[in-house]
């Protein structure tokens, strides 16, 4: 096997890994409060992508078991499953605390935040 | 082996993951968003994964715009003079790090759709579709370990929704009564 012909069996690995980056990016990178969060939001599609992948089987069915076998794993889609719904509830949690902190400091910059902050 | 419409579809997310990095303005970064929660929806469906693919249409691309939303509805979007954000450097140095350094390890993951990789010849995997029927009466699998062989997990996730419900509450206080 080449290693182009590898590279293409393992695409949806690599975007998962990429997702990663642009996550970590945003999240360190971005000044505003509401992109951080956003950033974590793709950094945390990446790893569910990561587990989905891992569960394929080329050819085989979805875990309904009303179709024909071979079928994929389901248990990395049960955990992504409660990953996602964990993960809104971190995000609405997140987003709380980001209203809140504008009603106190009129700012949802870092920069500006950090600066009213030392101030007081 | 990935077909070219998988192949588009992952261009397609990676540039929505990166327009919501760098547009500037948060609306335009919720929107970017949006999109970028569609487009893995249908990869979820591509992999085999209708279950997975469902949540992520209503909770990932509903809920959390409606929630980005109503956030910036109620505080604020940053005057844009520009349209995009300028590079952060050390951030951008920190997740290439972070890219290459896990992108070392990819040529020892076995080749996604391989039927002898470990999660597909695993023992739990293959209890669960062999037994799922007989021992739940439900024809989906996801949702028999879901409800029944990892019930307690998703007993857990309850805690968490709840817990977060609270949370909400006691944080945002002062604007639900006014």
């Amino acid at each position: 096997m080449t290693g182009l012909e590898a590279l293409a069996d393992r695409l949806y690995y690599l975007a998962a890994f990429l997702l990663l980056g642009i996550g970590t990016y945003t999240l360190i990178g971005s000044q505003n409060l509401v992109k951080k969060v956003i950033g974590m939001n793709v950094f945390q599609t990446g790893i569910f992508l990561f587990f989905i992948a891992a569960a394929f089987i080329t050819g085989a069915s979805p875990p309904l078991l009303t179709a024909p076998a071979p079928y994929v794993s389901p248990l990395p889609h049960v955990l992504i499953l409660t990953a996602i719904v964990v993960g809104v509830s971190l995000t609405a949690v997140a987003l709380g605390l980001i209203v809140r902190i504008y009603d106190e400091y009129g700012t949802l910059n870092e920069e500006t935040l950090r600066e009213v902050q030392a101030d007081e | 082996m990935i077909t070219p419409v998988e192949a588009a579809l992952l261009v397609f997310i990676l540039c929505c993951a990166v327009a919501t990095a760098l547009l500037r303005d948060v609306l335009a970064a919720i929107i970017a968003f949006g999109a970028y929660s569609l487009g893995i929806a249908i990869i979820w469906v591509f992999l085999r994964a209708p279950d997975v693919g469902l949540t992520e249409a209503s909770v990932g691309a509903g809920v959390m715009t409606v929630l980005l939303l109503l956030t910036i509805a109620k505080t604020t979007r940053p005057p844009d003079d520009r349209t995009f954000e300028q590079v952060n450097v050390p951030a951008l140095a920190v997740s290439v790090l972070l890219v290459v350094s896990l992108s070392a390890t990819l040529f020892a993951l076995p080749a996604v759709g391989a039927s002898d990789s470990a999660v597909a010849t695993d023992e739990v995997t293959n209890y669960y579709l062999e037994n799922a029927y007989e021992e739940s009466h439900v024809k989906n699998a996801v949702t028999a370990v879901l409800a029944s062989y990892r019930g307690f997990d998703t007993f857990g996730e309850a805690v968490v929704v709840y817990s977060a419900g609270i949370g909400l509450m006691i944080v945002l206080r002062r604007e639900v009564l006014g």
